[in-house]
C-alpha cells in the first residue's frame, strides 16, 4: 500500500503541472508595432448545427483577408487572422469573443450568424470597446456602437419585399416561421405593415426549429386560401416545407411564396425543381451583375472549388473585411475608437454596388433586390430598389410602424 | 505521512483549491489573463455538476443524462434576477415583442435577490424531488430512468423555446451583469476576483458535504444501493427515498452550478437544457473515474480546459475529434478514469515490475 500513496501524491504533482500548463498556454502577444501583422479574430461555428452555414462566410473572410494582404496589406501591414469556434452554442460564443479580445487583443473581430450569438457577445465587445463586424440579415431592434451590421435591416429586406407583393396585387398573406427571434419579430412588423396597406393576414404559424412534418401546417394553409405564403423558416425546416409542398403538387404558381432565409446554398439543399418560381428577398445575389461581383465569384470559386456558390450572408461578410480594411486607412489606425469616428459615410463598391456606412445606427445603406429562383438553381433579379435603402433598425420613418408601435421600449 | 496516504483525494482536492486559490493573485501581476481566470471559474461550476452526478452515478449507479436541465433551472433564475437589475424592473424587449404589457408572475418571483437565491434552488430542487418521488417510487431504473431523466430535460427545451415571449426563446437572457457588477475589462478586475472566489468557496463546501456524506453510513448506504439494490431492501432500508434524497442534492448542486455560471457567462440560453449538454456533464465523470468525487472535479477542469485550448487556431475545424478520440480510448482501455489510472493501473505494473526484477534478483 505503500507505493498507493506515493502515486497519489506523484498524481497530484502531475495534474498540477498539466492544469498550470494549460493555463498558461493561452498568453498572447502585444501588437502595436508598425511592421507587425494586424490580429483579426474570426468567431464562427465551425463544428455543430450552425457550422453549415457559417463555414462559408468564414471562407468569404478569409478570402477578403488574404486578397488584402497580397495587394499590400492594410495600413502597410499585413493581417493574420485568429480562428475561434463558436461551435453553434451561444455561451461559447461570449467565451471566445473575450478570448479574442483579452488574448489575442484583436483589432477586430469578424464573426456570428444567428442573433442568440450575436446577442450572446454583444456585452463583451461592449465592454472591451472591441467591434464585431456581423454578417447576416437580421431581424432589427437594435443598435451598438460596438457592432457593425453588415446584413439587411428590417426595413432593407422585409418591408420592401412587403411593398413589392402589395403592388403586385397579392391580397392574402400567410406568415410562417420557425419559433424563434427573427422570425417572431419579422411577423410582428409585415403584421403592422399589412394592417395599414389594408391587406389581409390570413394565418401566422410557427414551426419548432427540427419539426420535419409541415402536414398540420401545410392543412391550414390550404384552409386559410393566402394568395401568398411568407416564409421565415430557417434551416432543415425549409427542406422539408417545401418537400411536403411539392409532394402535394403544389408549385409556385398555385401557391406562391416569399422567403427570407433562402439564398442559393439553400436552393441547392432543397432543389431547384421544388423551388422554381417561388420569390425571395435579398440585397445580393449571384448573378448580380456588376463588375465587382463577377471577380468575387470568380475569387471565390478559385479558392473554394467550381461547385461552390456565393451567397448574400458570405458577400456581406466579404465586404466586412474591406470596410473594416477602408475605415482602418481612413483612419490611419486600427484602433476602433478611431475606426468609429470615421465610419459615418464611407463607402466601398462591393459586389452588390455601392455600400455606406450610416454612422448613426452602425447599419449600411444597400440596395434590396427581390430574386426569382430560375430552373438551374440560380435566383435572378425580378425588381431592384433604384437606389441603396438607408437602414432603419427601429422603422422610425415609416408611420405605420410607428403607430403599431413596434419599436422596442426604453 | 499516514494522514496523507489515507486522504490521497482530499489532498489532491486540496493542491487543486490551491492552485486555483493563486491564480487572482497571478492575474493581479499580470501574469496570466483575465480571461483564464474566468475560464477556471466556469471550469469550477462545471465541477459542482460533477460532484452532484458522481454522487448520483459513482455512488449510487443512477445514470442521469438529464442534469443540464437543473442547471439551466438554476441560471434562468440567476438570469431572470439580474436582467431585472439591467431593467430596474420594468418588462424586456422580448416580452414585448411576445405581446406582453406587465411582468409575467414568473418573472416578479425573481425580483429581489432573497427570493431569487431561494426560489433558484428551491425550484429545481422541488422539480428533482417530486420526479424522484414517482419514479424512485415506482422502481424504474436504469436504462429507462436515464430515458426519463433525457426526455425531460429535451421536454424544457421546446418548452422554454416555445414560451418566448417569457424565455425569449433560444437566445435567451442576455445582456446582464454579474451580482457584484461588470466583471469585464481592467477597471472591473476586482469583481472577477470576488466572484471567482465566490465560486471556489461554493466548489469547496459543495466538495466537503459530499465528502461528509459519502464517508458515512450515508454514503455507504449508496454504494450499497449501487452494488446491490434488492439486498438493501431486504435489509430494511427504504431505498426509494435514498435515491430521492441524493437525486435532489445532485440537482440542487446543478442550480448552484447554473446560477453562478450566468454570472460568469453574462448570458443564459436554453443550449443549456440540450441532451449533448448534459451527456458531456456525465462525459467529464467518466473522463474522471467515478465514484471518487475528484475524479468528477479533475475531469470537468481537463474536458474543459482542454476544448477551450484546442478549439482556436489550427485545430479550429478537427478539435472534436481529438477529444471524441480521448473520450474513446478513456472509456475503453481505463475503466477508472484518469483516477483510476493512478490509483489501480500505474500501481499494478509497479508491482508486476518489482515482481519481475524481484525474480531476476533471486
Amino acid at each position: 500500500m505503500r507505493s498507493k500513496g506515493i502515486l497519489k501524491r506523484i498524481m497530484c504533482a502531475a495534474l498540477a503541472g498539466v492544469m498550470a500548463f494549460s493555463m498558461t498556454a493561452c498568453g498572447g502577444s502585444g501588437s502595436g508595432d508598425s511592421s507587425e501583422p494586424i490580429k483579426v479574430g474570426l468567431l464562427h461555428s465551425l463544428t455543430g448545427s450552425m457550422a453549415i452555414s457559417e463555414v462559408s462566410v468564414r471562407d468569404a473572410e478569409v478570402l477578403a483577408i488574404n486578397e488584402i494582404n497580397e495587394a499590400g496589406g492594410v495600413l502597410g501591414r499585413q493581417i493574420e487572422y485568429v480562428e475561434e469556434d463558436g461551435a453553434s452554442d451561444p455561451s461559447t460564443f461570449a467565451t471566445k469573443a473575450e478570448k479574442l479580445i483579452v488574448d489575442d487583443e484583436v483589432a477586430t473581430v469578424f464573426g456570428c450568424w444567428t442573433s442568440s450569438s450575436r446577442k450572446a457577445v454583444k456585452s463583451v465587445f461592449e465592454d472591451y470597446e472591441n467591434l464585431l463586424w456581423y454578417p447576416v440579415q437580421y431581424e432589427g431592434m437594435e443598435d451598438s456602437s460596438n457592432i457593425m451590421y453588415m446584413g439587411a435591416a428590417p426595413n432593407q429586406q422585409i418591408v420592401p419585399a412587403i411593398e413589392y407583393l402589395i403592388d403586385q396585387g397579392y391580397k392574402k398573406f400567410f406568415l410562417l416561421g420557425s419559433d424563434y427571434v427573427f422570425p417572431r419579430t419579422a411577423n410582428m412588423i409585415i403584421n403592422a405593415q399589412c394592417k395599414a396597406a389594408g391587406v389581409e393576414v390570413v394565418g401566422e404559424e410557427y414551426a419548432d426549429m427540427e419539426q420535419t412534418d409541415f402536414s398540420s401546417i401545410i392543412s391550414k394553409i390550404e384552409a386559410a386560401k393566402p394568395d401568398v405564403i411568407i416564409n421565415t423558416l430557417n434551416g432543415t425546416g425549409n427542406v422539408s416545407f417545401f418537400k411536403q409542398l411539392a409532394e402535394k403538387n403544389y408549385t409556385s404558381d398555385d401557391l406562391m411564396t416569399m422567403s427570407f432565409s433562402i439564398a442559393e446554398e439553400e436552393v441547392a439543399t432543397i432543389g431547384a425543381d421544388i423551388l422554381k418560381g417561388h420569390m425571395v428577398s435579398w440585397n445580393y445575389y449571384m448573378t448580380t451583375d456588376t463588375e465587382r461581383n463577377k471577380e468575387f465569384v470568380e475569387a471565390y470559386q478559385k479558392a473554394y472549388g467550381k461547385d461552390r456558390v456565393t451567397s448574400d450572408p458570405a458577400e456581406a461578410a466579404y465586404d466586412a473585411v474591406y470596410m473594416w480594411a477602408a475605415a482602418c486607412e481612413k483612419a490611419e489606425s486600427t484602433d476602433v475608437e478611431d475606426i468609429l469616428e470615421v465610419v459615418d459615410g464611407l463607402s466601398i463598391e462591393a459586389p452588390e454596388g455601392t455600400i455606406t456606412v450610416n454612422g448613426e445606427n452602425h447599419h449600411i445603406s444597400k440596395p434590396v433586390r427581390i430574386g426569382q429562383v430560375s430552373e438551374d438553381g440560380k435566383i435572378n433579379e425580378i425588381y431592384a430598389t433604384e437606389k441603396p435603402v438607408e437602414p432603419d433598425p427601429y422603422l422610425t420613418t415609416y408611420d405605420w410602424a410607428v403607430e403599431a408601435g413596434v419599436q422596442p421600449l426604453e | 505521512m499516514k494522514l496523507i496516504k489515507k486522504n490521497g483525494y482530499n489532498v489532491c482536492f486540496g493542491i487543486i483549491v490551491i492552485i486555483l486559490g493563486v491564480m487572482p493573485l497571478l492575474l493581479q501581476a499580470d501574469m496570466i489573463k483575465s480571461t483564464t481566470v474566468l475560464y477556471l471559474a466556469k471550469c469550477m461550476c462545471f465541477a459542482m455538476v460533477a460532484i452532484g452526478l458522481d454522487l448520483i452515478w459513482g455512488y449510487t449507479g443512477i445514470l442521469s443524462l438529464g442534469h443540464g436541465l437543473y442547471f439551466a433551472l438554476g441560471a434562468y433564475g440567476m438570469g431572470m434576477y439580474l436582467k431585472l437589475q439591467a431593467t430596474g424592473g420594468k418588462i424586456t424587449d422580448f416580452m414585448q415583442v411576445g405581446g406582453l404589457t406587465e411582468l409575467p408572475a414568473v418573472w416578479k418571483m425573481f425580483r429581489y435577490l432573497p427570493n431569487t437565491l431561494i426560489f433558484m434552488l428551491l425550484i429545481p430542487g422541488a422539480l428533482a424531488g417530486i420526479l424522484g418521488y414517482f419514479i424512485f417510487k415506482s422502481r424504474v431504473k436504469g436504462v429507462y430512468f436515464s430515458i426519463i431523466s433525457q426526455a425531460l430535460t429535451w421536454a424544457a427545451y421546446s418548452l422554454f423555446i416555445a414560451l418566448s415571449p417569457y424565455t425569449n426563446g433560444n437566445v435567451g437572457i442576455t445582456e446582464i451583469k454579474s451580482l457584484f457588477g461588470s466583471i469585464k475589462g481592467p477597471k472591473n478586475q476586482g469583481n472577477l476576483i470576488t466572484l471567482f472566489y465566490v465560486t471556489l468557496v461554493m466548489l469547496i463546501l459543495i466538495y466537503a458535504l459530499s465528502r461528509f456524506l459519502v464517508t458515512r453510513k450515508f454514503g455507504k448506504l449508496l454504494i450499497a444501493i449501487r452494488d446491490g439494490e434488492n439486498r438493501t431492501y431486504f435489509s430494511g432500508y427504504c431505498v426509494s427515498r435514498y435515491k430521492n434524497v441524493v437525486y435532489v442534492l445532485s440537482a440542487v448542486y446543478a442550480a448552484l452550478a447554473g446560477a453562478l455560471f450566468v454570472n460568469l457567462n453574462g448570458s443564459v440560453t436554453p443550449t443549456q437544457m440540450t441532451i449533448s449538454t448534459s451527456v458531456t456533464m456525465v462525459i467529464w465523470v467518466a473522463i474522471g473515474g467515478r465514484g471518487t468525487l475528484i475524479g468528477a472535479v479533475i475531469g470537468a477542469f481537463l474536458v474543459n480546459l482542454c476544448e477551450y485550448n484546442l478549439s482556436s487556431g489550427s485545430l479550429v475545424e478537427i478539435w472534436q475529434y481529438i477529444i471524441g478520440a480521448l473520450f474513446v480510448i478513456v472509456i475503453l482501455f481505463f475503466k477508472g478514469g484518469i483516477v483510476g489510472i493512478v490509483t489501480d493501473q500505474i500501481p499494478a505494473l509497479i508491482r508486476r515490475k518489482r515482481r519481475k526484477s524481484g525474480r531476476e534478483e533471486a
